[in-house]
């Protein structure tokens, strides 16, 4: 008998991905260094908790100075488990920075991104800036007095830069002053520009990834594993 | 493909297999559920009634109809529009109290009190009601609409919401 799986699986040969996606050969390791091999999914994980989280805010967010603040407020405080979901993006956001710099650390210190993964590292470190653009942006969003005086900040830091300082800190504003312009633009960055991006380059990252295989943990100099 | 039935590796590592599905479904659960619930929110939520304060109900004296005029806030989830709007009280002796749109029925006019002959009118066409609103003459379809009020701690509080629409 012809299942819906047989039927699925010859036209799309999807076991042959499971397969090299999920049954590759790993490093074997054990107790603390094993911990530390589960940085790359943690970071994947937290990603998919923010994008999903984040479609549901978007749901209830208006990027305008009129009605930002009062639109989070609403989420908050009227929208059905609306406090959690915007918990968990905003836990999400900090989760994510520790957990893609331990990410980083990991595999420096491992020299896990010599040849022939130099690729796979650059990509990662796109990923790592990525990061920071969300958390920049996303900062911004909410519209209270942190929101709006860390974003002055930011844009001052850029402003600071000889000679296309200036320029930069416009464009990243949207004007002269930090306004609805700045709020909408930090939107479309937010959820359009920098998820399409990152999706991207986790698909690129996650295949070179898988390409070359998990590198081994470093040998101690007396020989012993790490 | 060997002694286990899970996966082919040793007890333990079935063991941390089961413990991770279990974990990863309870976190799968609580993620699908707040977005569940997230979602299906407006079929929660509470209708903001907007009941206006008009004032003290010592204002009111009976048989002396009263126009107040207040501020109407409508919620639309977050975006709070004001709006000015007005209604006509009528308070009885017996303490009992009526607060009429204070619109024509006919076509929407702002009507008014004719204190001589002691009897709601309107200036577009004429149409005349009972202090009790009811259809004195005119082409008015029916009597004076009315909206809903109550009283809290001697305060007046107003429903402006008509119970027709004129069009």
């Amino acid at each position: 008998m012809i299942t819906l799986l047989d039927w699925l699986r010859s036209r799309t040969g999807f076991d042959q991905v499971w397969k090299v996606l999920f049954e590759r050969h790993v490093p074997e390791t054990s107790g603390l260094t094993a911990w530390l091999y589960t940085l790359g999914s943690a970071s994947l994980f937290v990603f998919t908790v923010q994008f999903i989280t984040g479609c549901l805010l978007a749901m209830s967010y208006a990027p305008t100075p009129d009605h930002a603040y009062d639109s989070v407020r609403f989420i908050s405080e009227q929208v059905l488990l609306g406090r959690l979901v915007r918990g968990l993006h905003h836990w999400g956001a900090t989760f994510m920075v520790v957990i893609v710099v331990l990410h980083f650390s990991r595999v420096y210190f491992m020299g896990a991104y010599k040849f022939p993964r130099e690729a796979t590292w650059v990509s990662g470190v796109c990923l790592l800036l990525l990061v920071m653009g969300f958390s920049f942006t996303g900062y911004l969003l909410p519209w209270d007095q942190k929101a709006y005086w860390a974003t002055a900040v930011g844009t001052n830091i850029s402003d600071q830069a000889p000679i296309a300082g200036p320029a930069i800190a416009a464009m990243l504003k949207g004007g002269p002053e930090i306004g609805a312009a700045t709020l909408t633009r930090f939107f479309a960055f937010h959820v359009l520009v920098l998820p399409a991006l990152t999706v991207l380059l986790i698909g690129c990252h996650l295949f070179l990834v898988v390409w070359h295989g998990i590198s081994a943990a470093p040998l101690r100099r007396d020989g012993g594993s790490l | 493909m060997s002694e286990n039935a899970c996966c082919g590796c040793n007890a333990w590592e079935c063991k941390m297999r089961k413990i991770v599905a279990v974990l990863g479904s309870l976190i799968v659960a609580v993620l699908g559920c707040s977005g569940l619930g997230f979602l299906m929110s407006p079929l929660v939520q509470k209708k903001d009634e907007g009941w206006v304060d008009v004032g003290s109900l010592d204002a009111f004296k009976p048989g002396v109809p009263a126009h107040v005029q207040f501020v109407q806030r409508s919620r639309d989830s977050w975006a709070v529009t004001e709006k000015r709007s007005a209604a006509w009280v009528v308070a009885t002796d017996g303490g009992k109290i009526t607060v009429f749109d204070p619109r024509c029925p006919h076509l929407g006019c702002p009507y008014r009190w004719n204190i001589l002959d002691r009897r709601f009118q309107c200036p577009c066409h004429t149409a005349a009601f009972t202090l009790d609103g009811a259809l004195l003459g005119g082409p008015s379809p029916r009597a004076l609409d009315q909206f809903k009020s109550k009283v809290e701690a001697n305060r007046l509080l107003v429903l402006p919401t008509p119970v027709k629409e004129h069009s």
